[in-house]
């Protein structure tokens, strides 16, 4: 702090650390933990309701059977020895209505119930698609590294460096397209009457419903995020000295063993950048099931997250669903900085 | 396999992989041309510039458009000033705190988007403030700020201290050492910054899908359109995306050519 303040001044270090503490804690942190906080609690019919609803039927008996002797004073013989009865029944009458009213507002009013019940709603069939979201996330990375690998290393590696960079210029522009139009192109692409099922239609194969059946969703997936592979790869790779590889060849390496012993070790930054972007994008992805889909195949687990808050409005299961979620990516990435020994500094460059 | 061999397979391979990154992209193109509605390439009824037309006259996609451009620049003004304060904090903090810290500030790169949609939604919620344009924009600064402070901490470690220093010595205040030698030094970045922040948050969907409650960005209804693609509108809005996108590509690489010119010279 008092190098900060030496550094700035003190006016300027209260204002960085100001900036700085708003979007830590203010915009990361705080809703984080509330989310998480939600999750934890639901709305819920107060302890001991039961035995608050036996107490308030004993209270009403007790009110009537003080009418029956409210009438029975009326037959009293002197007046005054019956409006000193009245008065004192009445007020009797009038304590016991009140304790009857507060009893009720504490049976009716929901107590807030700390609770892991809302991580138990997900049942069956909402487990299954929370279990197919995150196998296919995985397999969308896989894919996505099998694929990309061999590309990245020829663009790095076999190219001269002034026709790598155009090639690696040409791929922004697929980049940083939206994502939306890319995931369209393909929903044009395998549509009842697209050029595939067209182009299969000519063998006598189909119309093949890939949109209905949810298949599409996948290979929209692989093409949409695909690319966040290969940048984090070719920017690895990029910086690997040629020399070892030839050096290694020259002593004999054959191809498989310079990149398992030269190429993959170097490029364990890359190669967990790119893991990591692939399958938290395809895990988390609203876009493509729901664009790929059109609602009619099963939905994938953002959707489900987005109808529990939005449609069905139970924000503390939503809440639930949203934090189960963070946790499979957190996992994730922890699993990847683990297998892989890199360190988070080394991650995001 | 002989290299030789093994070079022609790859770039075989290359060359199939690049026909699978463009040609989705040509067909939507296509589209977007052909006097035909739902957007198809299998039945061609000639050439059309009227999906054009019909887009100009969107009142919705307008009213995106407003609504896009101003949660970009209230992202803008407030990503950029987070993340330079984040950068220069983390110059100053010990090795352990600094450690903390810049976790905090890349966690939100690796969390998915729906989720800072979503947690700032609740957030608000609880403070009785409900999911509108606001909270997209501090859903979107969340991450956004992630970016910048990344990309101001690789300029700031290639400052030269000593400068600052001499500038203390000759009796500047530490402000007007920051004004005079620092900020000139961080200009190009903070251009560059504020690129970057108007490009993801005019793309941005899923963390605004899930942040923005009943209103619309361009992005988030040109997606809904999407989902029933009726009309070739949504291919022609495709195409005004591409065009702009080969600009804003070349316009990097020229940047990049011309910064490594410079760094050339320099050394």
């Amino acid at each position: 702090m008092t190098r900060l303040r030496r550094s700035f001044g003190a006016p300027m270090a209260a204002l960085i650390v100001l900036l700085t503490g708003t979007w830590v804690l203010g915009l990361i942190a705080a809703p984080q933990v509330i989310m998480i906080e939600q999750s934890l609690w639901k709305m819920d019919r107060p302890a001991g309701a039961d035995e608050l609803s036996v107490q308030i039927d004993r209270l009403y008996n007790r009110l009537d059977m003080l009418m029956l002797d409210r009438a029975a004073a009326r037959t009293l013989r002197t007046p005054s020895a019956t409006e000193a009865k009245l008065a004192q029944i009445d007020a009797e009458r009038a304590a016991l209505a009140a304790e009857i009213a507060d009893l009720e507002t504490a049976e009716r009013t929901p107590v807030k119930t700390w609770t892991l019940s809302n991580y138990a709603q997900m049942g069956q069939a909402h487990l299954r698609i929370f279990a197919k979201t995150i196998l296919a996330s995985l397999a969308v990375t896989a894919i996505a590294f099998a694929v990309c690998y061999p590309i990245a290393f020829a663009i790095a590696k076999l190219e001269p460096p002034r026709r790598a960079a155009l090639i690696m210029l040409a791929l922004v522009i697929p980049y940083a397209i939206n994502e939306l139009l890319r995931v369209f192109a393909w929903q044009m692409i395998l549509n009842y009457g697209g050029p595939l099922n067209a182009a299969l239609g000519l063998v006598g194969i189909g119309p093949v419903p890939f949109l209905e059946s949810g298949s599409g969703v996948f290979v929209a997936m692989v093409y949409a995020y695909i690319l966040f592979m290969v940048f984090p790869l070719y920017n690895v790779l990029e910086t690997l000295d040629t020399n070892q590889i030839e050096a290694a060849r020259d002593l004999g390496a054959k191809t498989w063993q310079i990149h398992r012993r030269i190429v993959l070790p170097h490029a364990r930054p890359g190669i967990a950048v790119g893991c990591i972007m692939t399958f938290m994008l395809s895990a988390g992805s609203y876009s493509v099931p729901y664009i790929m889909t059109r609602g009619t195949a099963a939905p994938w687990f953002a959707q489900l997250v987005y109808n529990r808050f939005f449609q069905a409005s139970d924000w503390n299961v939503g809440a639930a669903y949203a934090v189960s979620l963070l946790a499979v990516c957190t996992g994730f990435v922890f699993l990847m900085m683990r297998l892989l020994k890199v360190r988070l500094r080394d991650i995001a460059k | 396999m002989t290299r030789t061999g093994s070079g022609l397979l790859l770039r075989v391979y290359m060359g199939v992989f690049f026909l699978y990154m463009f040609l989705p992209l040509g067909i939507m193109v296509a589209a977007g041309f052909n006097a035909y509605s739902p957007p198809s390439v299998t039945v061609w009824k000639g050439f059309t510039l009227h999906w054009f037309v019909e887009l100009w006259q969107d009142d919705r996609m307008w009213s995106g458009l407003a609504n896009s451009v101003l949660i970009e620049g209230a992202v803008i003004a407030l990503a950029l000033p987070m993340g330079l304060a984040g950068a220069l904090l983390l110059g100053r903090l010990g090795t352990r705190a600094a450690g903390v810290l810049y976790t905090a500030m890349v966690s939100p790169l690796l969390t998915p988007g729906i989720i800072l949609g979503i947690s700032t939604v609740i957030f608000w919620r609880g403070l009785e403030v409900s999911a509108g344009l606001f909270t997209a924009i501090l859903a979107q600064t969340t991450f956004i700020a992630s970016y910048t402070m990344l990309m101001f901490m690789a300029r700031l470690q290639r400052q030269d201290t000593a400068l600052e220093e001499a500038a203390l010595d000759l009796g500047a205040t530490p402000f007007q050492a920051f004004r005079r030698i620092t900020l000139p030094f961080l200009r190009p970045t903070i251009l560059t910054a504020a690129v970057i922040a108007f490009l993801q948050s005019f793309e941005n969907y899923n963390t605004t899908m899930f942040a923005i409650g009943g209103a619309h960005t361009l992005v988030t209804e040109i997606g809904s359109r999407m989902r029933f693609g009726l009309s070739p509108a949504i291919n022609a809005l495709g195409i005004l995306f591409i065009l702009a996108t080969i600009v804003f590509a070349l316009a990097w690489g020229a940047l990049k050519a011309r910064e490594r010119r410079a760094a050339e010279h320099a050394t």
